[in-house]
């Protein structure tokens, strides 16, 4: 966890999916394989073997016909500030091989491929399952290695791998405004390919600490909440639902807890912190 | 010899720190390191300049514009076009992962024959020269025996240059049949036709609209309005009231403010019924009615008789008959009625990307509606779009043999005096052909777009009638259901490898034209349908060739198009949505000039059909009800594709397990249905139904009206490559087509079905 | 029969006898071999596990294992640091023990990886934040010093022992090996430390996860106290189970006794110190998350509650009182009883906090996690088990390995 340079102001790079736009169609899934070198399988249906980078997860409300109601959720990465928001998240405490590490500047967890040997003790940390083992070589039929994105290497067997908010264009970014002479990224020059290519506009990329960015202002909003928050993991990643049943589908509450309570206590905690 | 303790320490100090100074254990650290990691068998992606290219995505008739990014010759990744009028950036899985089609192994390589027998999969290569003469030498025959009507061309659109280009080239050739694959907009367009007059698409505008009163349409779950439709959704503010009438909670109906599970095919009644509502309670557009309805009340025509106006025909569904019919509460059906005639600009849409097709009663049903809120021409409400005329013709001249030719009857029987309205009716031309005795009337047929043996209903008849057709030309670009069971293979680039003009998409309330042009170089040896069409013309010489002046097809396009290329090229569509008709004086090109409740030429087309009584509630699914006592109904999801070409890898990949897993697709059951029947989660079964039956597993799902069994579309594919074929069903193979009386378009929106424990 | 290569003055069964067993175990062992291969060649796709299960079965059998070979440094603790001289008699065999199960151990980790080939970036670009580097650094040096520990007695073969190298050799290793006893104890306290840890870290995982001390969890302690009091129970199991196999009587039933005593007041404060730990962890860390205790037990087809009642009292309380008790030890029944209720408890633990955690659903909306290994797995787990009877019928057959063998069986 290195110290940050002087010059450049912390950023803490997050996103606000609102559940109440997300429509389930998969766009966020497709443009991140597509984006980040993501293989495929002839069969994929062991999902727990499918890399994926996001998932959509598809939630109801367990009520019959015809008060059922749906909701997706997708998943990427939460990039989690950890505990204590230092960048102690769960996965980069555990890794005995520094192959994933808490960027201090852009708050964002990478991975390095070419030097995790794929102990996997990242993922038994990671409550979200945000992690994916290569169980398999990687094949591209036919013609397909010629789709591949240079800007993202392929990784080989036996390494885990994860959402990495599409690091590569925050460099490119970073690389652009620095040959400008400029040291602020403006909001709709680093997005990550998910929140690019939602068709329902459901996902908000930027600086949570910025306020001329969207996610500022939607993360504090009323409704926003973020997944398992009880484990103090702190991640970056919030949702939005008018619903409450969704927003209670978002952590384990104990009988007669109250959901809204519990999360307003812990935001004027935060706040205080 | 002695070794003392120092000896000892020396020599196991002195050997290990005389080995870290030897390079041997550092090079062979470092060796290992580099090679663990790059692996040589992992790619490592070429660099260079990247670039984006704008184009449009053609999989579907949704026309969204994209933006390619390619480095090299390479193409990349698949963005939205973020100011495309019609999807302004938005993209489904489908349109992002085309690359995956672009390079993938479904991909036909190159001209071929068939070398065993059809259907067998073996090919024998051959070159463009010898694939067109033998096309040519086939034609040519046919026409010197007098027998060009025996010609017919499919086609997944009318509406582009190469369909126009191909209509043309059997006008000059001499047959009629040119017949286009069957969708949800064909019930539509007629319904247009018939009340407005007016040969083209309807517009909604979902942008502005404030409440969307969606009749069953997949608006989020599938194909065709989906960029337009997810694009608006996500910049609408929450205040529009978007209500889903569905049996089954699709992500549509999640999505909506309101879902209200009708029962499926009681659509009509409940157009009907939200009509006798508006107009019992007087909350329709007085002025709009006044000044451009017609029929609205009872009238007369020329002879003198009086016919039934819109008041009188919705008079007999009040809300308790529609209640029964629907299984909704008539409180439900009271307060749609009011909040869709109080809102201030509603839509009513039907047949939008749905799976199901509509029966003409139901597209005219839920229209009337529109009219019924008077809100046309305007913004938040429904814009006529006339079909595609931005491409310039030449006169064209044909020779005695094509016009004896075109005069014969269309082999589909569209057009016919029975269904004089219709302009295709492609379920049909499986049974012409099947019931034909002696020789079939279709010799020799062009599949130039689409995939008849898989998008058809019941393909089983259609494969059947594929048999008896001597001469099959596959202008595939995948090795699809149809083209493996063709003669010859011609195939056609792919979208990102070539031009194509794209007009305006269903649904869309103003004019787009885009252009898909070559994002990368042709991959492998293809040619464009409409440039193989010009050189048979070319061959056949004579009065033929004359009807084709052009060098190729983006000759033609750049001739025909004019100042409109420069556009198309420099920012990749064009459109009029600031020039658009606001005025109603015009618009309405019936007989009347007016809106017409209840069209006069439907009423002349019923006096020709005899048996038709006015409003038509529902289609009846053949069966036997005892036998087959649940209904099964396809659903669309935006995760697979349910059209000609089948879904990328992928899509594939985005599917949950309890949709698809291994080979099995899964029906969506109500818990209390599958009980019944005594099947849990992921059990396996077997579905039955009158075409056929399907091994699929079952999921469990409160969000399915009891007594359905829903079963999505667009798996169950033979063709393709492995990655895609031999997954799930197809629902299609399932349902037979049911013909609608008023139109002869196949109105099946379910079949009758049984489900055991496999 | 005596052959040079056997140690003076004891009996060993025939040649034939001997390569049948061999054989037979042997097979095994191939079976397992053929596994390994699969597994490094194909890669981890060969196993039942997926991206919920990171860790399963081989885990399990690492800790496990690991927590049994924990027999050989409490030994050696108890003889060189204590000075208790009982048990000079059982020392050799608890090194050996402890020998084969941290080869193990090491063996499964080097399959378990999915880049083996990087395994030693584990060293070289070493996270110290991590607890797994902490086993990884422990658990090497601690098979170091028990390679070392081991040698001296692989060189007192009748054979090798007249070659004088190899004899002086041995001298020299005779003379520090209590510097690398205590050296080896030290490092066996952290490391089994350490495995506890490893999933007492994970605060991502409610059911893992325990609060601590410092940077250490509670389960860090509870893994070195449990380590060291069922350790000796598994150093006694496999001595008792040699001396049936090889009807003879090994170690001195002072050693038994006194190794037992100790075992039983350790397993006993160790299910205090556990129980308490459970009780904090199901009252007020749990419910802090939002789960209460019965969330980790029902819902499932596997971990019901039966599994905690077996593991602290059946398994736990249960053997303890056993061994604490005079009559109880001196019982051989009851004494070996006791310690295989000590072990399957130990192995319930090291279960619960690898497989279960696992398999506890997070999200309201996820299901419990279930996994099934594959043969190859098995194998694999199998594989070091006849590795350990090959080298230990090895060892018996040609190694002084027990001091008072010949002094117990004087008719032989």
């Amino acid at each position: 966890m290195t110290q940050q340079p002087q010059h450049t102001k912390t950023k803490r790079y997050g996103m606000v999916i609102d559940l109440d736009k997300c429509t389930g169609c998969g766009a966020c899934m497709v443009a991140c394989y597509a984006e980040n070198n993501v293989p495929f399988r002839q069969d994929e249906s062991d999902k727990m073997r499918s890399l994926n980078w996001i998932r959509v997860m598809k939630v109801d409300n367990g009520k019959p016909f015809p008060d059922t109601q749906v909701c997706y959720i997708p998943m990427p990465c939460m990039q989690c500030d950890g505990q204590h928001m230092e960048g102690h998240s769960p996965c980069v405490s555990v890794c005995p091989a520094v192959a994933t590490d808490y960027d201090q500047t852009t708050g964002i967890v990478s991975q390095i491929y070419t030097r995790c040997f794929g102990c996997r003790y990242c993922m038994a940390a990671c409550p979200y399952h945000a992690r994916k083992f290569n169980w398999w070589d990687p094949k591209w039929p036919a013609d397909m290695e010629k789709y591949l994105n240079p800007d993202v290497s392929a990784r080989m067997r036996g390494v885990v791998e994860k959402c990495s908010f599409c690091y590569h264009r925050y460099q490119k970014a970073r690389d652009k405004a620095y040959v400008e002479g400029r040291e602020e990224l403006h909001e709709d020059e680093y997005q990550t390919a998910c929140a690019q290519a939602c068709p329902t506009n459901a996902i908000a990329f930027g600086d949570l600490h910025n306020p001329e960015h969207a996610v500022y202002s939607l993360s504090r909003s009323k409704t926003a909440f973020r997944l398992l928050e009880r484990l103090n993991t702190n991640p970056k990643v919030y949702y939005l639902s008018s619903k409450s049943w969704v927003r209670r589908k978002a952590d384990n509450y104990l009988e007669g807890e109250n959901p809204e309570q519990i999360r307003e206590k812990a935001r004027k905690a935060a706040a205080t912190h | 010899m002695k070794i003392d303790r120092r000896c000892f320490l020396s020599l196991v100090i002195g050997g290990a720190v005389g080995t870290t100074l030897t390079p041997v254990p550092w090079k062979l650290t470092d060796d290992i390191a580099i090679w663990s990691q790059n692996w040589p068998w992992t790619p490592v992606p070429e660099d260079g300049p990247s670039k984006f290219v704008k184009s449009v995505c053609t999989q579907c008739p949704g026309g969204c514009g994209i933006t390619v990014r390619t480095i090299g010759d390479r193409a990349i990744k698949i963005e939205g076009q973020p100011d495309h009028p019609v999807n302004n950036g938005s993209l489904c899985p489908r349109a992002i992962s085309a690359t995956q089609h672009l390079y993938g192994p479904s991909r036909i390589q190159g001209p071929m024959k068939r070398a065993g027998e059809r259907g067998q999969g073996k090919w024998e290569k051959i070159s463009w020269d010898e694939a067109i003469k033998t096309v040519t030498e086939k034609l040519a025959e046919l026409r010197t025996r007098g027998k060009p009507h025996t010609v017919a061309c499919i086609s997944d659109t009318d509406g582009n240059g190469s369909s126009y280009l191909m209509d043309r080239f059997l006008q000059a050739y001499g047959s009629p049949n040119f017949i286009r694959t069957p969708s949800s907009a064909d019930a539509q367009e007629l319904a247009l036709y018939l009340s407005c007059g007016r040969q083209g698409t309807i517009g909604y505008d979902f942008r502005k609209a404030d409440f969307i009163l969606s009749f069953g349409c997949a608006l989020m779950d599938g194909c065709d309005t989906a960029g337009q439709v997810m694009s608006a959704f996500g910049e609408q503010d929450k205040k529009t009231r978007l209500v889903q009438i569905e049996a089954r909670l699709s992500d549509t109906a999640a999505k909506a403010a309101q879902w209200v599970p009708a029962k499926p095919g009681s659509e009509t009644a409940l157009a009907l019924g939200l009509g006798h509502v508006i107009v019992r309670d007087g909350l329709y557009n007085k002025a709009f009615i006044d000044n451009h309805g017609f029929a609205f009340e009872d009238w007369q025509d020329d002879a003198g008789n009086t016919h039934p106006g819109y008041r009188s025909l919705v008079q007999d569904h009040s809300p308790d008959k529609v209640a029964k019919a629907t299984g909704l509460s008539e409180k439900v059906i009271e307060s749609l009625a009011r909040s869709f005639a109080r809102a201030h600009r509603p839509v009513a849409v039907s047949g939008l990307g749905s799976a199901a097709p509509d029966s003409l009663d139901q597209a005219l049903a839920v229209f009337a509606l529109n009219a019924l809120a008077g809100n046309f021409q305007k913004p938040g409400g429904v814009f006529l779009i006339d079909e595609p005329d931005y491409l310039s013709w030449t006169e064209m001249k044909i020779d005695k043999t094509a016009s004896a030719g075109n005069q014969h009857p269309r082999v589909d029987g569209a057009g016919s005096e029975k269904f004089a309205h219709t302009r295709y009716l492609p379920n049909r031309l499986p049974e012409a052909i099947n019931s034909a005795k002696g020789d079939s009337p279709v010799q020799a047929l062009l599949v130039a777009g689409g995939n008849p043996l898989y998008t058809l209903a019941d393909p089983r008849a259609a494969q059947k009638a594929f048999e008896k057709i001597p001469f099959i030309v596959s202008f595939s670009t995948f090795i699809d259901e149809t083209a493996e069971q063709a003669d010859l293979l011609l195939p056609h680039p792919h979208f990102l490898e070539s031009y194509q003009d794209v007009p305006t998409p269903r649904g869309m309330a103003h004019t787009v034209v885009s252009l898909a042009r070559p994002v990368v170089k042709p991959q492998y040896d293809t040619r464009h349908m409409a440039d193989v069409v010009i050189q048979i013309a070319k061959n056949l010489g004579g009065f033929i060739e004359n009807a084709f002046p052009w060098k190729n097809y983006e000759d033609f396009l750049r001739k025909s198009l004019s100042d409109q290329w420069k556009t198309l090229e420099k920012k990749g569509f064009w459109s009029d949505s600031r020039s658009r008709d606001t005025s109603l004086d015009k618009i309405f090109r019936t007989s009347s000039q007016r809106f017409e409740f209840f069209p006069m030429s439907k009423f002349a087309a019923m006096n020709g059909n005899g048996n038709k009584k006015a409003g038509v509630e529902k289609i009846e699914l053949p069966g036997n009800i005892d036998k087959l006592p649940l209904v099964l109904v396809p659903y669309t999801s935006m995760r697979i594709s349910d059209g000609a070409v089948a879904n990328t890898p992928f899509m594939t990949k985005t599917l949950d397990a309890n949709v698809v897993l291994e080979n099995d697709v899964f029906v969506e059951i109500n818990p209390k249905t599958a009980s019944e029947y005594g099947l849990s989660q992921g059990d396996k079964a077997t579905v039955k139904t009158q075409a056929g039956r399907a091994e699929v597993r079952v999921n469990l799902f409160e969000g399915i009206m009891p007594g359905l069994v829903a079963m999505p579309a667009g798996l169950g594919r033979t063709g393709f490559s492995d990655y895609i074929a031999g997954k799930g069903a197809n629902v299609y193979s399932l349902i037979a087509p049911a013909a609608d009386p008023a139109s002869g378009l196949n109105a099946a929106w379910g079949a009758r079905a049984a489900i055991a424990k496999a | 029969m005596t052959t040079p290569a056997i140690p003076e003055g004891v009996k060993r069964c025939p040649t034939r006898q001997f390569t049948l067993w061999l054989a037979v175990v042997g097979a095994v062992l191939l079976w397992g071999v053929y596994a390994m291969f699969l597994i490094w060649y194909k890669g981890l796709n060969q196993t039942g596990m997926n991206d919920a299960y990171g860790f399963a079965l081989w885990i399990w059998a690492d800790l496990a294992v690991i927590a049994l070979g924990g027999g050989a440094f409490f030994t050696g603790f108890l003889t060189y640091i204590i000075g208790k001289k009982e048990l000079k008699s059982i020392i050799n065999y608890a090194v050996i023990i402890g020998f084969i199960c941290y080869s193990s151990a090491l063996l499964i980790l080097a399959l378990d990886i999915g880049q083996p080939l990087r395994g030693w970036f584990i060293f070289w670009h070493a996270n110290v934040h991590s607890m797994l580097t902490e086993v990884a650094f422990c658990l090497s040096c601690y098979f170091a010093v028990l390679t070392i520990e081991f040698i001296p007695l692989v060189l007192e073969n009748p054979k090798l022992d007249r070659i004088p190298f190899l004899h002086h050799l041995s001298h020299n290793l005779h003379e520090v090996m209590a510097v690398f006893a205590a050296t080896g104890v030290f490092l066996s306290f952290f490391h089994q430390g350490s495995l506890g840890g490893v999933a007492g870290v994970l605060y991502g995982r409610p059911f893992a996860f325990r609060e601590g001390l410092l940077i250490w969890p509670w389960t860090f302690f509870l893994f070195t106290w449990s380590a060291a009091a069922v350790g000796p129970c598994f150093t006694m199991l496999i001595t008792w189970l040699t001396e049936k196999i090889t009807q003879k009587k090994l170690v001195r039933p002072e050693a038994f006794q006194l190794l037992a005593k100790i075992s039983g007041w350790m397993l006993l404060t160790y299910m205090i110190a556990k129980i308490a730990d459970t009780w904090y962890w199901a009252a007020v860390t749990a419910p802090s998350k939002g789960f209460s205790l019965m969330d980790f037990y029902s819902n499932n087809p596997v971990y019901g509650i039966w599994i905690l009642i077996a593991e602290l009292v059946i398994c736990g309380i249960v053997p303890a009182l056993i061994l604490i008790t005079r009559k109880g030890r001196e019982n051989k029944k009851l004494l070996v009883t006791a310690a295989i209720l000590a072990v399957l408890g130990v192995c319930i633990n090291r279960w619960v906090m690898v497989l279960q955690v696992m398999a506890a659903p997070l999200l309201p909306f996820h299901d419990w996690y279930m996994y099934m290994p594959t043969w190859q797995e098995v194998a694999t787990t199998i594989l070091p088990v006849a590795y350990g009877a090959i080298l230990i019928s090895l060892a018996h057959r040609y190694l002084p390995v027990f001091p008072h063998e010949k002094e117990l069986n004087p008719g032989q």
